[in-house]
């Protein structure tokens, strides 16, 4: 085999926490190639021209969490990396009103107060535990998991620290921690707030990426999420990447390339060469052979175990829980090229508020009903749909005067009653323009051009398994050392040689690049 | 009966099966006790759930203790006519589950024994007061390192299990396991007993373990015992009728005002069995804005109606399960989601002494339609007269919900069945371990307040 064709590392999928992982790598001084399947790195964060002169962020559409470290580490920033700050967020109701929440705190709060002086108060109060607990848990994300079953010195070490982490919090805390992590999103904002379309935007955002609807326990921890991408104060993590969130996979790329590692694109690979129970190299689909002292994968845990390697690889419980493990996708995209703003009805004309997000969840039962659909296997009639414009913030995502409109949309499970077809999609799609057309009188006739991408597309287009957008359900009993199968939640397989460093390990989901890194920091510290 | 207000050493409050014990623990040691019953079912015959061995031992109930032994212990009717039986052996059960589904039946004894094991492990949590997670005690840590061990005694894989499938949906823990819906649908129902959750919720699969425990080896009811009428037959404790308002003066219980008069009877210890939200609404006044706050937030939502059916033939089962499908059980839910009555409610019905005793699932108010809506279920409109069904009422004093257990039961901080007001407890149903176990809470109480008198 020609010494060139021989690596370090070979990363498998060149979505943002595998090229995070090189660059890692890399900036430590290995040798390593990146190999991605599609014509472009990003994964599931790319930005596309789908129409002539209007850009999408295709699949992933906001910025959340990006580790400050690796922003540093990788002086991200200096390849490009720019985030624009989402700052609004418009909730238009049913009966012609409407909950706004603005930049600014005092104006969200009286805008809070029309709606109930109670809430308004109990806003503040809830804001800064929120942010609290978002303080304790933030440590986790940057953590290993310890894993309880094993009685080596390490684990147990990690198990003291964890549970002296918690113990630090002190009581009010630490119980308020468990209630996030056990409770329903909706019970959970009901013992703050009495204002139902308050609490079924706060609760929206809980079940984003879930097969599960707000009155479901285990959503109200997601709540957290919000106030974790507020604390990185100096570098807003909350928000646009300028270009689309192609460009921060693009970014990360640029700080990989810099530190020496190869990236190659249209270059699937077949499957991973084990001989003698250890990981040597990666077949391609072209053929070619590839031969590396380690091999990660950053695709999701089925690809990962069940595709990427030969069954009698692997323990048989191993792959048991593999097996088990829980994808479920169940949200969509809708990408639309506009000829103008819309005008919603409950504020119209063209304002701020398009510079923001714009929440379709005018109440709690309407997205638990949106999720009753889902659960016997239809795409919700009335989905709820965060939309942002793009083309407002960063105008070079459309031509001059045109728009794009972004519609993350849940619920389209991917077990669809008689599978997805073209003529479900384009009845998918209308059901959202049409939901739309009921806030917004009119803006059907703004439609240029429709995307729509349904979990069968997320799948076939980025690989990820039955479309779920975080490689895995973000359930409790998918989380930290059960991510993605007790035992093997640290980066490393049953396999020698063998790493995975995808959003299907710990802390997972969203544009985090935490699993990235950490499976590096477990490559370099075996000394690999 | 009728006796002057005179003194008492302890009041307790309830005359469920949990005051009963814990009056009956005060007593032993020679303290007058007087157990006073709001309700009208003071001697209601057959309690329903695990009765702790300790305390059976403890109390020497144990000649007189007559635990039901159904067999089998449910019977479901299937889809396409016939009816699943299961039954307290397991090969007899997985032969019974073999002939619908081949699958299931092999895997039913495995099953069986996993959850046994993982119940095992909640029943050791059970007997002693919740564990102290935030605590600097040593006697407590090292508590909490035998607890530890324990269950690290049971094997990696009984751990793995527990934290796996103590957060799941019992949905998805079946689905890992079963492909048959009846059986699914069996089992499942005792993930959503007594709570406002569909077997898709998560923490159902923790409820389904906790109505498991105690009970044999593939037995998925809790049964029924006489304990109750064996505690109110102990001498030594006296039983009044009457609704009972903790008094409270300087932060410290007094006595109680009994109703409906008022009259006040004094004792320097209350142990409440109540509801803890009615215990607490009565002396908000006197109590911190935060713990009044917890307790207003415990969530107990009645979602069963009880009542009884006269059947025209004599029932060829002793409990039928109506709940063919995890499905099923889910779309019953989402009807009490939206505020209403199961429009197809589940149903399980015990055969009584040619009566049928029904659990009607989920009610969420008196509805006139309901009756007749159980009966159709039950087999044919004909019946409808003669269902009688109560307004459902929450018999746990708070969801068993993973944040509302343990330590967190009934409210964070005040776990131990200790209160802010000095000398008044809890020992109901809302504390630790919670409802469906026979007396463990009022035992665990009673010995809370035994320590804490022997301290002062």
């Amino acid at each position: 085999m020609p010494a060139s064709n021989r690596y370090d590392a070979i990363v498998i999928g060149g979505g943002h926490n595998g090229l995070v992982h090189a660059a890692y790598l890399a900036r430590a001084g290995r040798k390593v190639l990146v190999l991605e399947r599609r014509p472009r790195v990003g994964g599931a964060a790319v930005t596309e021209e789908v129409f002539p002169g209007f850009k999408f962020s295709m699949f992933s559409y906001v910025v959340s969490l990006l580790r400050p470290e690796i922003i540093r580490d990788l002086d991200l920033p200096r390849h490009g990396l720019h985030i624009l700050p989402l700052e609004s967020t418009l909730t238009p109701m049913e009966n012609g009103d409407y909950l706004a929440a603005w930049a600014d705190h005092d104006e969200t709060r009286r805008e809070l107060y029309r709606h109930s002086p109670r809430d308004a108060e109990a806003y503040d109060l809830y804001g800064r535990l929120m942010h609290h607990m978002a303080h304790a848990v933030k440590p986790i994300l940057g953590m290993v998991p310890p894993d309880p079953t094993s009685l080596s010195p390490r684990d147990l070490l990690g198990l003291l620290r964890l549970g002296r982490h918690f113990r630090g919090l002190g009581g009010e805390r630490f119980h308020a921690l468990v209630k996030l992590m056990t409770m329903s999103s909706a019970d959970y904002l009901d013992e703050w707030f009495e204002t139902d379309v308050l609490k079924a935007t706060k609760a929206a955002s809980g079940i984003i990426g879930t097969f599960l609807g707000p009155r479901s326990p285990g959503t109200a921890y997601v709540l957290l999420h919000h106030y974790m991408g507020e604390l990185d104060g100096v570098f807003r993590a909350w928000g646009f990447a300028k270009g689309g969130t192609g460009a921060v996979s693009e970014a990360i790329a640029s700080a990989a390339r810099g530190f020496g590692a190869e990236i190659r694109c249209d270059a699937a690979v077949a499957r991973v060469i084990v001989k003698n129970g250890r990981a040597t190299g990666v077949v391609l689909e072209n053929g070619d052979e590839l031969a590396a002292r380690v091999v990660v994968s950053s695709l999701d845990p089925r690809r990962t175990f069940l595709q990427l390697l030969d069954g009698n690889e692997l323990p048989d419980e191993f792959v048991a829980d593999i097996r088990r493990f829980k994808f479920r996708g169940s949200s969509g995209k809708v990408n639309l090229a506009l000829s103008a703003l819309p005008s919603f009805s409950c504020m119209p004309g063209v304002g701020r508020h398009h510079r923001g997000a714009v929440s379709i969840s005018p109440s709690l039962a309407y997205v638990e009903r949106a999720y009753d659909d889902a659960k016997y296997g239809e795409f919700s009639r009335r989905p709820y749909m965060d939309i942002v414009f793009p083309s407002v913030i960063d105008p070079g995502m459309a031509p001059p005067g045109k728009h794009v409109m972004s519609i993350f949309v849940q619920y389209a499970p991917y077990q669809l009653n008689g599978g997805w077809s073209d003529a479900k999609r384009e009845a998918f799609g209308d059901a959202v323009v049409d939901t739309v057309e009921q806030f917004a009188p009119g803006f059907k006739s703004l439609i240029l051009h429709r995307q729509v991408l349904t979990p069968a597309d997320i799948e076939r287009i980025t690989g990820l398994t039955e479309g779920n957008i975080f490689a895995g359900e973000l359930a409790l009993h998918q989380l930290f050392f059960l991510r993605p199968a007790p035992g093997w939640a640290k980066f490393r397989t049953p396999v020698r040689g063998y790493y995975q460093c995808g959003s299907g390990t710990h802390p997972g989901g969203g544009i985090m690049g935490a699993s990235g890194r950490l499976a590096a920091l477990a490559v370099l510290g075996d000394g690999r | 009966m009728n006796a002057p207000p005179g003194r008492f050493d302890a009041v307790v409050i309830g005359a469920g099966v949990n005051g009963l014990v814990a009056a009956r623990y005060l007593a032993r040691t020679g303290r007058r006790v007087l157990v006073v019953e709001p309700g009208r079912d003071a001697h209601q015959s057959a309690e329903i759930g695990w009765v702790p061995p300790q305390l059976v031992r403890e109390l020497g109930l144990g000649a007189q203790l007559r635990v039901e032994q159904l067999d089998p212990w449910i019977t479901a009717p299937l889809q396409d006519g016939g009816r699943l039986e299961l039954w307290r052996d397991p090969a007899k059960s997985a032969e019974a589950i073999g002939r619908i589904s081949p699958s299931d039946g092999q895997k039913w004894p495995e099953f069986c024994a996993r959850m046994r094991r993982l119940a095992s492990v909640l029943e050791a949590l059970y007997v002693q007061p919740p564990p102290d997670v935030e605590t600097r005690e040593v006697g407590e840590l090292l508590r909490l390192a035998g607890l530890g061990l324990r269950v690290r005694r049971l094997g990696k894989q009984a751990i793995v299990d527990l934290l796996r499938v103590l957060p799941m949906s019992v949905a998805e823990l079946l689905d890992d396991w079963f492909e048959s819906d009846a059986l699914k649908g069996v089992l499942g129902a005792l993930g959503v007993w007594h709570l406002k959750q569909g077997p898709r919720g998560g923490g159902t699969a923790f409820n389904f373990l906790h109505h498991h425990v105690g009970c044999p080896l593939g037995v998925f009811r809790p049964h029924r015992s006489n304990v109750k009428e064996l505690l109110l037959a102990l001498p030594g404790v006296e039983v009044r009728q009457g609704s009972a308002v903790t008094l409270v003066r300087g932060g410290r219980a007094t006595g109680v005002a009994l109703g409906p008069a008022g009259d006040a009877i004094e004792a320097p210890l209350v142990v409440s069995g109540a509801d803890p939200r009615t215990t607490f609404e009565p002396l908000a006044r006197e109590l911190d804005a935060e713990f009044i706050r917890a307790i207003r937030n415990i969530r107990g939502r009645g979602v069963v109606a009880r009542g009884t059916l006269r059947p025209n033939h004599p029932p060829d089962f002793s409990t039928l399960c109506l709940a063919p499908s995890l499905e099923y059980l889910e779309r019953a839910y989402d009807d009490a989601k939206y505020g209403r009555n199961s429009a197809h409610p589940y149903v399980e019905a015990r055969a009584v002494n040619g009566q049928l005793e029904l659990h009607v699932q989920y009610a969420l108010a008196a509805d006139r339609t309901l009756p007749e809506r159980v009966a159709a279920a039950l087999g044919g409109p004909a019946q409808a007269a003669q269902v009688t069904l109560e307004a459902p009422e929450h018999l746990y004093h708070g969801d068993l919900t993973l944040d509302q257990i343990l330590f967190m039961r009934p409210v964070p901080g005040w776990s131990r069945y200790r209160t802010p007001v000095e000398g008044l407890y809890l020992c109901g149903p809302g504390t630790h371990p919670g409802g469906g176990i026979a007396g463990a809470a009022g035992r665990n109480a009673a010995r809370v307040i035994l320590k804490d008198a022997k301290r002062s």
